[in-house]
């Protein structure tokens, strides 16, 4: 795994950086700082202070919960990756999607899910269009595309919480809504990891072995250079939001499946975590520099974190708390490091 | 053509002051119970808390930056007036609650400024680590102060010395007068604008421009401290919703008020003429007896749509410049004549 990244590391580019403290970061990448969180992890076990860590039992418990984290923060990558920050509406399009799909299980199981699909991919639609062509700011136009659809799901839904057996008679149907995302291959491995893994092998391929991935690449490095070039940028930017929308999409459903519920807030949060696991898996705002695995790892040491937090008896709130400072430090390091390199992230 | 050009500039200009006459007639007439005194305060109530905060939001974007984290600044700061209150007094924990606001922009200007991390994943961090912070010193509850003295200031605030014009209001219509002023007829305040405008161009001008963000997102955090803390003081009360609505509030108002969004253009009173015309919009639709779910829906709605605009019109600006339509018209005219001419010789 190690070989992987420092490859992964060599063809961006990112080892170049002068800079030593940032230097270090971009060679070991986001791996180094999870291996460092599991030697704090073990430390503190061998000084008494936390039990249970050092298992495998604790190691599958830190990937089924981010396991949601990272199916969501692999569309948001493509969004970071075009250089446009953040798709902000991701939350209300977890909330909605859920809703739409418990709403309609009267119609079917697979009918639901794919009205929830298609209602997803038209919230991807119009960010694609308005960012993607009209060129409007991501982070202002997606912020009010989330008010937008917090404001639908309000105006319809009004403050309900709608159950599965609320809206279909179909024991079966509900059972399958249900459970579906509680299913575990081999009694171990769940199948919202199943499909985090799925999303990021595919992700993966697409950024880095296609044609796609290429104008991707060029197009968040340099927008202008990739049109001169014959790149329809337009075209490429909005399907980054289309996959923002999809991930965002199939987020929406797990944690609606897995709360069982369908409600306005579900999903929130789920902006700034994914932005927070892009960031610190290496990708930067800048665009065009990063890669899935460094999503990946940010996520997985988004668990570890909050794995040790949590086994130290840390609350909830503070934990925000020290997830913000030390995603604030990392991008500042990120961002010291790319200003050596000639690029500014702001 | 010219003079329907500029009419429509004009208007486009103007948007604002045509909107606020529109929505307030309009409301006048027909909204129920809508032009009386105890309506009118109770929108000027509101209107008073986000008119500050917006003041702050507005010189950031002029600054061609974005501060995400206003809404949780007024919560923090009301809390914290509120909490402190108990063993300091007003007299201490409302100054401490205003620089802890300050402190809060001092916070993000600096990393924006020297550390060069963009401001929206700066505010975004800061506004986790406020909510964080809230709750912590909550526990999760409203606080809410029960002594006499803590009403007397409250009374004071809201009562009007003339009818709608309140101690409260004062303060903010103050406070908007200086910005105002300030940003258009001192060299400091203009400077602003030249930062937003173009930041590496201001620098060669001599302008310390880094200096100038600091000083705009500190300022953007002690207005937004100061909105929540007096709302929360003359509620004495502050729920942890406080500053929720806020942001898309603010946002909203700033963009329709003709502030750009990528900097270097705007205005603080065109944005607090967009709150009040915001807040009289809403009342308005809560007076003709629909729900806050209608009134969440439009506010929404409304942002999306002055964003669209906005980016539509740069969008057909950008695809028009360069392009010389007389130019093309002449030389069409010169091939005609040419061919028109040609069979002659």
């Amino acid at each position: 795994m190690e070989k992987a990244v420092a490859k992964a590391a060599a063809v961006d580019g990112r080892s170049v950086g002068s800079n030593r403290l940032g230097g270090i970061v971009n060679q070991v990448g986001i791996y180094g700082v999870a291996l460092l969180f599991i030697l704090l992890g073990a430390a503190l076990q061998g000084a008494g202070i936390i039990n249970n860590f050092l298992s495998a039992q604790n190691f599958f418990n830190i990937i089924d919960a981010v396991a949601l984290l990272g199916i969501v923060a692999v569309g948001m990558a493509f969004v970071t990756y075009s250089g446009h920050y953040a798709d902000m509406s991701v939350p209300t399009t977890m909330a909605l999607t859920g809703i739409v799909a418990v709403e309609l299980l009267s119609f079917g199981f697979v009918q639901a899910l794919l009205a929830a699909l298609a209602v997803g991919l038209a919230i991807g639609l119009i960010n694609a269009v308005v960012v993607g062509k009209f060129k409007a700011n991501p982070i202002i136009w997606t912020l009010a595309m989330n008010y937008v659809t917090m404001g639908i799901i309000r105006f319809v839904w009004v403050n309900k919480q709608i159950y599965p057996d609320m809206k279909t008679d179909d024991k079966l149907t509900v059972a399958l809504f249900d459970n579906i995302f509680r299913y575990r291959f081999f009694n171990v491995v769940g199948l919202p990891v199943v499909v985090m893994l799925v999303m990021m092998v595919l992700a993966h391929i697409l950024m880095t072995r296609t044609a796609y991935g290429a104008q991707l690449k060029l197009t968040g490095s340099a927008r202008k250079a990739a049109r001169f070039s014959g790149i329809n940028v337009d075209k490429v930017v909005g399907i980054a939001f289309l996959l923002a929308a999809f991930t965002a999409t199939v987020g929406g459903l797990t944690v609606t499946s897995l709360s069982r519920v369908g409600a306005w807030y579900n999903g929130a949060g789920y902006d700034f975590r994914a932005v927070t696991a892009v960031v610190i898996g290496g990708m930067t705002l800048a665009g065009g520099r990063g890669s899935i695995i460094g999503v990946m790892g940010g996520a997985f040491v988004i668990g570890l974190m909050n794995n040790i937090m949590t086994l130290l008896g840390i609350g909830t709130f503070s934990q925000d708390m020290i997830r913000g400072a030390i995603f604030i430090v990392v991008v500042g390091i990120n961002a010291k490091s790319l200003r050596s390199l000639g690029r500014d992230d702001a | 053509m010219r003079s329907k050009h500029s009419t429509l500039t004009w208007v486009d200009k103007n948007r604002i002051f045509l909107l606020f006459a529109v929505v307030s007639i309009f409301m006048s007439l027909f909204a129920p119970r809508f032009f009386n005194v105890f309506n009118l305060t109770a929108i000027m109530k509101t209107v008073a808390m986000n008119a500050c905060v917006a003041i702050g939001f507005t010189i950031v974007m002029i600054c061609g930056q974005l501060d995400l984290s206003i809404g949780t600044v007024i919560t923090f700061a009301g809390v914290l007036g509120l909490v402190l209150k108990g063993p300091l007094g007003y007299a201490v924990s409302v100054p401490v609650a205003i620089a802890a606001g300050a402190a809060v922009g001092l916070f993000n200007g600096l990393l924006v400024a020297k550390a060069k991390i963009n401001s929206f994943i700066v505010t975004l961090g800061t506004m986790t680590i406020l909510q964080g912070a809230i709750y912590t010193m909550t526990k999760g509850n409203t606080v809410s102060l029960s002594t006499p003295d803590a009403f007397v200031v409250a009374d004071f605030l809201a009562k009007p010395l003339l009818p709608l014009v309140t101690p409260r209001i004062l303060i903010t219509v103050a406070l908007v007068l200086v910005a105002e002023v300030f940003l258009r007829r001192t060299r400091s305040g203009r400077n602003f604008f030249l930062v937003g405008g173009n930041r590496n161009t201001a620098w060669l001008a001599g302008i310390k421009t880094d200096a100038y963000i600091i000083v705009a997102f500190v300022l953007s955090g002690a207005l937004a401290a100061v909105g929540g803390v007096f709302f929360a003081m003359e509620s004495s009360a502050a729920t942890l919703k406080l500053g929720d609505q806020s942001l898309m509030y603010v946002l909203s108002a700033t963009i329709i008020g003709g502030t750009a969004m990528s900097g270097g253009k705007g205005g603080v009173f065109r944005t607090v003429v967009a709150i009040l015309t915001l807040e009289m919009l809403y009342t308005g639709i809560i007076l003709f007896g629909f729900g806050n779910e209608v009134k969440i829906f439009i506010a929404g709605l409304i942002l999306a749509t002055v964003v669209l605009y906005e980016a539509y019109a740069v969008y057909k600006h950008e695809r028009e410049v360069g392009k010389r339509p007389e130019l093309v018209k002449e030389l069409e005219a010169a091939a005609a004549a040419k061919t028109a001419g040609s069979p002659r010789r």
